[in-house]
């Protein structure tokens, strides 16, 4: 008899278990093209800053931002990109930016704003641009944008 | 949480614990009457059917318990007797709802299934169906729709789903509505995700049954007209923190509270909802807090009324703090500074206050209607966390962000 009885993963022989996955929708698109799309995103982010139109990079990057599983390249990609927006944009301008983006896109930006806290050593690197942006658009978008940062499982 | 009974006003009342009290309406003031104990664990939902004077209470412990006025054989009084319902689940009883015939209930549980229960003349007892299909995990909250058979359950699988709780022996065979014809036990009428992905708190048909109403953990509420089309879904993405409890005062007005501990009022239409006011004036007096103005500061919505949300917190207080640390306070009686009045700052230090310019001063639970008829509620009664019940005149509607008209009657605050 094996002894390693106690080391089985029992959930694993569970039908009924519930998976991650179905708890959202999972991004249509294949992980190849997310990653294509993210690289051309950020030529065409760069075009659009050289130009001073930092809403319309903001918007290129949040819509249709890489969510769920598999597409780990592309994610990273595209918080870099997001990144070089906002510590590009000078401090004044944050609060229009920020209200002229549309509801999805504030939520979609709490996360990213988020994700860049969550990495280590973010305090010294970009400590200040991301409170920044975060009360900002906190002031405007509401605890309500946070909360749905945080509740929504397709993550950025 | 409470259930109300409207013909003698009496309270059902569980205060977290194993037991629910009575309270009946004396003047102005509420009296305790009998207790009821019966359960071994938390109670988690009470309903009271006000047709057949019965109440039935579900726990933590997977039972139910239909309790109904008999007279005691030792006193002669009439007392609650309990029946025991076995619901065959096993996990807790999170939610339970009488049916509008008040001829069945349904009880929702952490066991991923919803026990309909009806009443079993021959055995003398009340018997449980299951509906168990396409649920993948705890039913949080439920809701019926005025035809005694469909019905509406919000599961922490982020979905919203309206089932046919049909028992052949129980009910006659339903006219078609927007939800379907034919609808034996267990078929799914609907099915609905909440937008950004979290728990389905709380669910309510219209009072015409035909539209479908649920608040998510998203700090959402979509309101769904399945006459219209599948994606005839409005989306109501709010600023302030998750509702978990919502109830129709007409079929254009939705009253629904949470986590912002105020009541809040939503209007529309087929065209559209939006979000109206609150119930709340947030006049209360708080503490040492400035007490400018109303308007709670935390994502009380609106921009205007120079009410500094949560940006300038964080400068308020140290601030608070600073002064408080060059005069010697020992506690705020009032802070000199605080620009644009944060409303909703929470007094500093020592003081030891720190009441919110909200009546409740915690999460609000529950909100139940008090006086009306479906379609046309007067006022409605919030139950919360911070052990508060209060009445609200439905009509009192403040816009946020500015003071209102007071709206509130009657409260009680039990220990």
């Amino acid at each position: 008899m094996d002894v390693n009885f106690r080391k089985i993963d029992i959930d694993q022989y569970d039908e009924d278990v519930l998976q991650e996955e179905e708890l959202y929708e999972a991004d249509p698109r294949d992980p190849a093209q997310v990653l294509n799309d993210a690289k051309a995103k950020v030529g065409a982010v760069r075009n659009a800053l050289s130009k001073g139109d930092t809403v319309g990079a903001i918007n290129l990057v949040l819509d249709g931002t890489p969510v769920g599983p598999n597409v780990e390249e592309a994610k990273n990609l595209n918080l870099q990109t997001l990144t070089s927006i906002l510590n590009s944009t000078k401090a004044s301008e944050i609060p229009a930016i920020v209200r002229s983006l549309s509801q999805d896109a504030q939520d979609t930006l709490m996360k990213y704003l988020y994700k860049g806290m969550a990495l280590p050593g973010w305090g010294e690197v970009s400590g200040s641009v991301l409170l920044g942006w975060h009360e900002k658009l906190t002031e405007v978008a509401g605890t309500g944008c946070i909360v749905r940062a945080m509740t929504d499982r397709r993550t950025v | 949480m409470h259930s109300t009974q409207t013909v003698v006003v009496q309270v059902a009342v569980s205060l977290n614990s194993n037991d629910v009290t009575i309270f009946h309406r004396q003047g102005q003031e509420w009296a305790a009457g009998e207790t009821l104990s019966e359960h071994d664990k938390l109670i988690t939902s009470i309903d009271w059917a006000p047709n057949s004077n019965r109440i039935v209470t579900s726990s933590q412990d997977r039972n139910a318990y239909v309790w109904s006025l008999t007279p005691d054989p030792q006193t002669g009084t009439t007392i609650w007797k309990p029946t025991l319902v076995l619901l065959r689940i096993n996990r807790a009883a999170t939610f339970v709802r009488w049916s509008p015939n008040e001829d069945k209930f349904a009880v929702a549980s952490g066991a991923r299934a919803i026990a309909i229960c009806s009443f079993d003349p021959e055995g003398d007892w009340w018997v449980s169906r299951l509906l168990k299909k396409p649920i993948r995990s705890t039913v949080l909250s439920l809701d019926w729709h005025p035809n005694n058979v469909l019905l509406a359950a919000g599961s922490a699988d982020m979905k919203a789903r309206v089932l046919s709780a049909y028992i052949k022996d129980v009910d006659k065979r339903p006219a078609p509505t927007v939800w379907g014809e034919k609808l034996p036990f267990n078929t799914i009428c609907g099915e609905y995700t909440s937008p950004s992905g979290g728990w389905v708190h709380s669910v309510g048909f219209s009072p015409s049954g035909d539209v479908l109403a649920f608040t998510s953990h998203d700090s959402t509420i979509s309101i769904v007209y399945p006459a219209h089309g599948p994606n005839a879904i409005h989306t109501i993405k709010l600023t302030h923190l998750p509702l978990v409890t919502l109830t129709w005062t007409r079929e254009d007005e939705i009253i629904a509270a949470g986590h912002d501990c105020q009541p809040f009022v939503f209007r529309g239409g087929e065209a559209g909802w939006e979000l109206a006011g609150t119930l709340d004036d947030n006049k209360h007096a708080g503490g040492g807090s400035t007490g400018v103005g109303g308007g709670r500061g935390f994502g009380a919505a609106g921009a205007g009324a120079g009410a500094s949300p949560v940006g300038r917190l964080s400068s308020a207080a140290f601030t608070t703090f600073r002064n408080a640390d060059t005069r010697g306070f020992a506690s705020m009686a009032s802070s000199p500074t605080s620009p644009g009045g944060s409303g909703g700052l929470p007094s500093a230090g020592g003081g030891g206050e720190s009441e919110i310019f909200t009546l409740h001063q915690n999460t609000i639970t529950e909100v139940r209607v008090y006086e009306g008829v479906p379609g046309d509620v007067r006022k409605v009664s919030t139950s919360g966390v911070d052990g508060k019940l209060v009445v609200w005149d439905v009509a009192n509607v403040s816009p946020l962000g500015a003071a209102g008209l007071s709206g509130k009657l009657g409260g009680m605050h039990i220990r």
